[in-house]
This record gives C-alpha cells, sequence and structure tokens, in this order.
C-alpha cells in the first residue's frame, strides 16, 4: 500500500517541472501591475497588501535555476506537510501510552 | 484560486476565519482519531500529493493557468473533516514558505478549496458510490464547488467594498468571477480534479481495504 502510493508521489514530483511550462498566472492571481495596466489604478487593498516575506517566493530559492527551484520546493513542501502529520502522529501515541 | 492577502476586504476576513475557526477545531478531533501509525503514511501521502499537484499548473486559453487540489481524493478515501484540515495545512505552508495565498484569506482559501471541495466531493461520491463514475464526478464536483465560493467572495468586492464606485478591493464582480473561475474549473481543472481523484482512488483503494 504505501509503495503504490509513495511510487505515485515520486512520479509527480519527478515531472513537476512540468508545472513551469505557462508562466500565465491564475485568474485573480495577477500582480500589482496588472491592475495599473487593465484598470488603470491599483485598488486600495491591493496596493496596500504587504505580501508574504516568504523564504521561498513564488516556489524558487536564492539563484537556482527556475527548475532546480521548482523541484526542491516541492521536495521541502512535501517534507513539511509529511513532518506535519508524522509528528501529530508521535504526539498523540506519547499522550495515549 | 489561492486568493492573495488584499483582495478581500476586513469584513469578509473576519467573517471567513469566524466560519473556519471552529470548523477547524472540529476537524483537527476528527483528524487525532483517524490519524495513527497505519494511517500516518497514507494521509501524510496524500496531503503531500495534494501540494504537489497544485504545483501543476495547467495553461488554458486565454491567457491563464490554474490545478486541481486533490481534496476528494482525501475526502473518499478517509473522510472530509480528515481532508479539510490536510487541505488548510498544504495552504498555510504553501503561505508561509512559498508565498502562495494570503495570510488574511487564509481561512476562505481554506474553506473553498478544503471545505466546500472535501464535503460536496464527498458527498457526490455517497450518493453514486455504486457506480464506476463516483470518484471521477466527486472529484469534478468538489472543485468546481470550491470555484463557486471563491468566485462568490471575490465577486462580492466591489458590490460592497468601494468608493464612489472605485473597488476598494477586488475590482471584477460576479458577471465576471462566476465564468471566468467556475467556468474554467468545469471545463478544464474539474477534468483535471476527475482524472487525478478517478485513477488513484481505483489505484489506492483496493490497497487501503486491507489494512482496515
Amino acid at each position: 500500500m504505501k509503495k503504490r502510493i509513495y511510487f505515485i508521489l515520486a512520479a509527480l514530483i519527478v515531472i513537476i517541472p512540468l508545472g513551469l511550462l505557462s508562466d500565465s498566472p491564475a485568474w485573480g492571481e495577477w500582480g500589482k501591475e496588472y491592475y495599473k495596466k487593465i484598470l488603470g489604478y491599483i485598488p486600495y487593498g491591493i496596493a496596500k497588501a504587504k505580501g508574504i516575506n516568504a523564504p521561498m517566493k513564488d516556489y524558487s530559492f536564492g539563484s537556482l535555476s527556475d527548475i532546480s527551484g521548482y523541484y526542491l520546493s516541492a521536495i521541502v513542501g512535501a517534507v513539511l506537510i509529511f513532518a506535519f502529520f508524522y509528528i501529530l502522529t508521535k504526539v498523540l501515541h506519547a499522550k495515549n501510552s | 484560486m489561492h486568493i492573495p492577502d488584499g483582495y478581500l476586504s476586513p469584513t469578509v476576513v473576519v467573517a471567513t476565519y469566524a466560519v473556519a475557526l471552529p470548523l477547524w477545531f472540529f476537524g483537527f478531533k476528527k483528524l487525532k482519531e483517524t490519524l495513527n501509525e497505519e494511517t500516518l503514511p497514507l494521509i501524510g501521502a496524500l496531503s503531500a500529493m495534494s501540494f504537489i499537484i497544485m504545483m501543476l499548473n495547467i495553461p488554458i486559453p486565454g491567457g491563464t493557468s490554474g490545478h486541481a487540489v486533490g481534496a476528494v481524493l482525501i475526502a473518499i478515501l478517509f473522510n472530509p473533516w480528515v481532508a479539510f484540515i490536510a487541505i488548510s495545512v498544504v495552504l498555510l505552508i504553501q503561505a508561509v514558505i512559498f508565498g502562495d495565498g494570503g495570510i488574511s484569506t487564509f481561512a476562505a482559501n481554506s474553506l473553498a478549496m478544503g471545505f466546500v471541495g472535501a464535503f460536496v466531493g464527498y458527498y457526490v461520491f455517497r450518493i453514486f458510490k455504486k457506480y464506476k463514475f463516483a470518484p471521477y464526478l466527486a472529484g469534478w464536483s468538489g472543485i468546481v464547488a470550491s470555484s463557486f465560493l471563491a468566485a462568490l467572495l471575490l465577486g462580492i468586492e466591489p458590490i460592497f467594498w468601494n468608493k464612489n464606485g472605485t473597488p476598494l478591493y477586488f475590482p471584477f464582480g460576479l458577471k465576471e468571477t462566476i465564468p471566468a473561475l467556475v467556468g474554467a474549473h468545469m471545463l478544464f481543472f474539474g477534468i483535471a480534479e476527475a482524472v487525478f481523484t478517478g485513477l488513484a482512488y481505483g489505484f489506492i483503494h483496493k490497497k487501503k481495504m486491507e489494512i482496515e
């Protein structure tokens, strides 16, 4: 069972650069310049938003190439998410025994 | 569908957190009941998988892109509460580590992609359980429902929060958000979610039964 699911997960990580094929943003997730261009102004709230000071902003990292940064992001994200459930399981187990 | 900071008015931010908090609380309780040494590999891997498929952007006509979510698969393999919490964890990491989505909009995004997607997908699956197409239809319905809530939250912004008609937050109304978001999810990303949910369900389900 574990083998199958880890296999799918690994396969998806291998093909992750396919996610970079398009540099089109998602609808409604444009940058501030987009509003300036389309509307002629940036709505108050959007202009004011500071954005998050994220360590791997836009799934990239430092001077790594787009593809390497995307691979690293996929691995870091997957590991962090797995770690959350792993730690929670250990904490619950410790409490119950 | 990852609504960024600054797109929703403070009223909607507070309202979405007020709705999400008790649901997170209850969902977390449900997750604690489900999570153990046996279910950990599957729940952890499915959540990680959701993160990965959200990185697989699919370009569509019109110069935009989108992705599947993976909430429905967790909802039908475990239960919709587990899916809601799992997607919320994914969204939090996407926001904090990768700057995708937002902090003020974290509740709104969790409700749309997590809660609504998981529960709609789960009940559609239950209704059509007898049929082979059930997980496919569940995946499609779940993500389309998610996009509808996102479109609604964004589309009401210019109606209620504007200054002399100039939108203060997200500037496009329901007439634009519904076709753009819901339409694109019905035609494209819903199909991706359907195929992902259907194939992965078929691949995993039989094996999962053996551990229960």
